[in-house]
C-alpha cells in the first residue's frame, strides 16, 4: 500500500545491487581448479558463536547425509542430470497441487536478489520468486493467490520437501549428488558460484584467512566447502544466512562465504563490503522437488524449456542479475526414472 | 518513718545468716575481685540486701519489657517497611519486563506492516523503551545486588535499541538486511534481558517472603519480654507480700499493670498489623504479581503472533509459545476477573483479542498469509491491535490500582507500630521507675 510513495527507493535498491555487482560474475572456468587447490589443511574448529536462532528445529548436520549415489559425480554433468521434460500436465503431484488450489513453495526472505521480503512493500520478490510464479501460472493459469510461501533457512529446505510441507523449493538450491539421494531437482535454471565477502581493503583471497572467522549458513554448500577445503578457517555457523551479514557488520566475523547470488546481494546493502573475485566452487541451481513427485519435475523441466523459447527466463534474469554473463544453463536430461 | 520496722525481722535466719559475718573481714589484703565480690555480697546480705536485689530485679524487668517490646514493634515496622520497599521493587522489575515486551510487540507488529512503520507503533515502541529505561534507573538505587543485574539489563537494552535502529535504517533503505537485525534484536531481548529480569523478580519475591517471616518472628520478642517482666514483677510482689504486712505495694502493682496493659495493647496492635500485612499479601500483593505476569505474558504472546507471521510458515515454535502464554493469561484473568471492573474488562478484552488471533491463525493456516497479516496489523476498532489495546488499558489500570493498594496497605499496617514501639519503651522505663520506687520504699521502711 505504501509502494507508490517510494518508487525511487525501490529502484535504488536494484541499481545499487547491480552496480556493486559489476565485474564479479565471472565465468566459472577455473572453479574446478580452485576447489582442487585447497585440500589437505589441518583440522579447523567450529566456534559456537551467537547462533542467532529463532526457535527453529532443523539444522541438518552434514555428517548424517547419505553418500552420493554411484554413477553421479559432482565433478561432471551427471550431477545436474534431471528427468526428461514432459508436456503431460497430469500426474499425482500435479493433481494434488491442483486439488489444494495452492502451490506450496519454500523460499528465502532475506536474499536480496533471489528471494527477499521487500521491506517497503512487504512482499516477496526476487529471481526465485519469479520462477515460482511461472510454475504457478502454468499450473493454475494465473499465479495470483495460488502460491503459499513458506520462508525457510537453508537447513530447512530438504526436511520440508521430504515431509511434504512444501511442493517446491525455489531458494538458490545447489544441485549435487548427495542431495539427489534425498530429493529430486529440476534441470539447472541458474549457474552460480561460491564467493567470499570481506571488508573493503582487507583480504584479497580466502587463502589469507586461515585462523580468521568466516560465517556461513547451516546446511549450505558454503558450509560443506569450508569443512572440506578450508579447514584452517574458523567457521561461524548461523541458521539464517543474513545473520552472517549482521555479524559481519558488527565485526564479529571477517568474511561471509556463500553463493555469489547471496553475497552480491549483501554487498549491495553495504558499501564497505566487497566480494572477492575468486570463485570457490560451481553452484548449479535447481528447483527442489520431492523425490516421489517425478511428474512435477518433468512438468517443470518442460516449463524451463518453454521459458527459454519465449524469453521469459531471460526477462527474469535481466530483471535481477543483468550483469551475470552466464545465460540459461544448458539442461542435461536422461536421468533414469525411479 | 523508719520506726515501724518489725522486730520479727531478725527471725528468718536463712542462708543469708552465714554471710552476715562477712562484714568484719577487713584484715586480709584485699584483691580487687575480692573487694568487689565482698561489696556485692555485703550489698545483698540480709533482708535489706534481698530487698535491694528485688528492687533491681523489678527495675530490670520493667526495662526488659520496654526494650523487648520496642525491639518487637520496631522489628515488625522495619520488616514491613522492607516488605513494602521490596514489593515496590518487584513491581518496578515487572514493569521493566512489561515495558520491554510491549515495546518489542509494537516493533514486531510494525515490521509486519512493512514499509515505514506506522507512527503510532513507533511511538508505542519508544514509549515502552523510555518507560523501561526510566524504571531501570529508579529500580537501580534500591539494592546493590539488584543494581548489578539491572546494569546488565540496561546494557542489553542499549544493544537492543541499537539493533532496532540498525533494522530501521536498513528498512528505510529498502534493504532486507533490516529483517535480520530485527530478528537479532528480538532474540537478544528474549535471551539476555528477559531471563535475568525474571530471575531478579524471583529473588525480590524471596526478599518479600523473608521480610514477612522476620515480621512474623518479631512477636517472639514481645512475648519473651512480657513474660519475663510479668514473672519477675509478680514473683517479687509475692515474695514481698510474704515478708511484709501489706499485701499490695502500689507502685509495683502499677508497674505490673502498665506492663500488662501496654503489653496486651501492643500485642493487639502488632497482631492487627501482621494480619493486615498478611491479608495484603494474600490480596493486593498476589493480585499485583498475577496481573503483572498476565501483562508480560500477553505482550509476549502478541509478539509471538507477529513473529509467527514474520517466520512465514516456519513459525510453529512461536505459535506454540503463543498458545502457552495466552493460556496462562486466560487462567490468571479468569481468577482476577472477579476482583474488580478493570480486571473483568481486561479479561473480556483479552478473550475478544484471542478470537481475532484464532482468525489470524486460520487464515495463515489456509495459506492466506496476506490476509492474516492484514488482520494482525489492523488498527480498526475490532482489529487485533485495538482489542489488544483495550486489554492493555484495562489490565494496566487494574495493575496500577492493586499495586497502589499494596503500597497503601503495607504503609498503614506499619504506620502505628513505631509510635507504639516508643510508647512501650517509655512504659517499660516508667514501670521500672515505679517498681524501683516501690521496692525502695520498703527498703527505707526497713532501716
Amino acid at each position: 500500500m505504501t509502494s507508490e510513495r517510494f518508487p525511487a527507493e525501490t529502484t535504488k535498491v536494484r541499481r545499487r545491487g547491480s552496480s556493486s555487482r559489476r565485474g564479479s560474475w565471472l565465468i566459472l572456468a577455473g572453479a574446478a581448479a580452485v576447489t582442487a587447490l585447497v585440500a589437505g589443511c589441518s583440522a579447523g574448529s567450529t566456534p559456537t558463536l551467537p547462533t542467532v536462532a529463532p526457535p527453529s528445529t532443523s539444522s541438518a548436520p552434514p555428517a548424517s547425509t547419505p553418500p552420493a549415489r554411484p554413477g553421479c559425480s559432482d565433478d561432471n554433468t551427471t550431477r545436474v542430470e534431471s528427468y526428461d521434460p514432459s508436456t503431460v500436465t497430469t500426474g499425482p503431484a500435479l493433481e494434488r497441487i491442483k486439488r489444494a488450489g495452492k502451490l506450496k513453495v519454500g523460499v528465502s526472505a532475506d536474499n536480496l536478489l533471489f528471494g527477499y521480503r521487500n521491506p517497503i512493500k512487504g512482499t516477496l520478490e526476487g529471481f526465485d520468486i519469479d520462477m515460482v510464479n511461472e510454475v504457478a501460472k502454468t499450473i493454475f493459469g494465473s499465479a495470483q493467490g495460488r502460491v503459499q510461501y513458506v520462508v525457510e533457512n537453508f537447513a530447512q529446505r530438504i526436511p520440508d520437501l521430504q515431509a511434504g510441507r512444501v511442493d517446491l523449493v525455489a531458494d538458490i538450491m545447489t544441485i549435487n549428488c548427495i542431495r539427489w539421494n534425498q530429493i529430486a531437482f529440476s534441470a539447472e535454471y541458474f549457474h552460480a558460484g561460491q564467493q567470499i565477502l570481506v571488508r573493503r581493503n582487507s583480504y584479497n583471497s580466502i587463502k589469507q584467512m586461515n585462523g580468521k572467522k568466516v560465517c556461513t549458513g547451516a546446511g549450505s554448500t558454503g558450509f560443506d566447502n569450508l569443512v572440506k577445503n578450508y579447514k584452517q578457517v574458523q567457521r561461524v555457523v548461523v541458521n539464517d544466512i543474513s545473520d552472517c551479514m549482521v555479524l559481519f557488520q558488527q565485526g564479529a566475523v571477517e568474511g561471509v562465504i556463500s553463493d555469489n547470488t547471496v553475497v552480491q546481494g549483501f554487498a549491495a546493502q553495504d558499501p564497505y563490503a566487497v566480494v572477492l573475485p575468486d570463485l570457490l566452487s560451481p553452484e548449479p541451481y535447481g528447483l527442489g522437488i520431492n523425490k516421489k513427485d517425478v511428474d512435477l519435475v518433468r512438468f517443470v523441466n518442460n516449463l524451463l524449456e518453454q521459458m527459454r523459447a519465449d524469453g521469459d527466463w531471460q526477462r527474469i534474469h535481466d530483471k535481477w542479475v543483468r550483469s551475470d554473463k552466464n545465460g540459461q544453463p544448458q539442461p542435461v536430461y536422461g536421468r533414469a526414472l525411479p | 518513718m523508719a520506726a515501724t520496722a518489725p522486730p520479727a525481722q531478725t527471725a528468718p535466719a536463712g542462708p543469708p545468716a552465714q554471710s552476715a559475718p562477712a562484714g568484719p573481714e577487713v584484715a586480709h589484703p584485699p584483691h580487687t575481685w575480692q573487694v568487689v565480690t565482698g561489696a556485692v555480697r555485703a550489698a545483698f546480705a540480709g533482708t535489706p540486701g534481698r530487698l535491694r536485689l528485688a528492687g533491681i530485679v523489678t527495675v530490670v524487668a520493667g526495662l526488659v519489657f520496654g526494650l523487648f517490646a520496642f525491639v518487637a514493634a520496631s522489628t515488625r515496622a522495619g520488616a514491613l517497611s522492607n516488605a513494602r520497599a521490596d514489593a515496590a521493587q518487584l513491581v518496578r522489575v515487572q514493569t521493566i519486563r512489561t515495558k520491554l515486551v510491549s515495546a518489542d510487540a509494537s516493533l514486531t507488529n510494525a515490521f509486519l506492516v512493512g514499509g515505514l512503520e506506522p507512527p503510532a507503533a513507533r511511538a508505542a515502541y519508544q514509549a515502552g523503551i523510555t518507560a523501561a529505561s526510566k524504571t531501570l534507573a529508579d529500580a537501580s538505587g534500591d539494592n546493590t545486588h539488584d543494581a548489578v543485574v539491572l546494569a546488565e539489563v540496561n546494557d542489553v537494552v542499549t544493544r537492543y535499541t541499537g539493533l532496532v535502529e540498525s533494522a530501521r535504517a536498513n528498512n528505510r533503505l529498502g534493504y532486507p538486511l533490516g529483517a535480520a537485525y530485527l530478528r537479532q534484536a528480538t532474540d537478544l531481548l528474549r535471551t539476555d534481558a528477559l531471563p535475568p529480569l525474571g530471575d531478579l523478580g524471583t529473588s525480590v519475591q524471596h526478599r518479600v517472603d523473608n521480610a514477612y517471616s522476620s515480621s512474623a518472628n518479631a512477636t517472639a520478642w514481645l512475648v519473651i519480654g512480657l513474660v519475663i517482666a510479668l514473672i519477675a514483677l509478680i514473683a517479687v510482689q509475692v515474695w514481698l507480700a510474704g515478708r511484709m504486712r501489706r499485701v499490695f505495694n502500689l507502685p509495683l502493682v502499677l508497674a505490673t499493670a502498665v506492663v500488662l496493659v501496654v503489653g496486651i495493647v501492643l500485642a493487639g496492635v502488632m497482631a492487627w498489623s501482621q494480619s493486615k500485612a498478611k491479608s495484603t499479601r494474600d490480596g493486593a500483593y498476589f493480585a499485583t504479581l498475577e496481573l503483572a505476569t498476565a501483562r508480560i505474558d500477553a505482550f509476549d504472546a502478541k509478539s509471538a503472533e507477529s513473529l509467527t507471521l514474520i517466520a512465514r510458515g516456519q513459525g510453529q515454535a512461536y505459535d506454540a509459545s503463543f498458545d502457552n502464554l495466552s493460556a496462562n493469561v486466560g487462567a490468571i484473568l479468569d481468577d482476577a476477573g472477579k476482583n474488580g471492573d478493570n480486571e473483568y474488562a481486561a479479561r473480556q478484552a483479552f478473550i475478544a483479542y484471542t478470537t481475532v488471533h484464532k482468525n489470524i491463525r486460520a487464515l495463515d493456516g489456509k495459506g492466506n498469509w496476506d490476509e492474516a497479516v492484514a488482520l494482525a496489523t489492523n488498527n480498526a476498532k475490532d482489529g487485533a491491535n485495538a482489542r489488544f489495546g483495550t486489554f492493555d488499558a484495562a489490565s494496566g489500570k487494574a495493575l496500577d490500582q492493586s499495586s497502589g493498594q499494596l503500597r497503601h496497605n503495607l504503609s498503614s499496617a506499619r504506620s502505628p507500630l513505631l509510635a507504639f514501639a516508643w510508647i512501650a519503651l517509655i512504659a517499660g522505663v516508667a514501670a521500672a521507675v515505679a517498681a524501683g520506687l516501690g521496692v525502695s520504699t520498703r527498703l527505707r521502711e526497713y532501716r
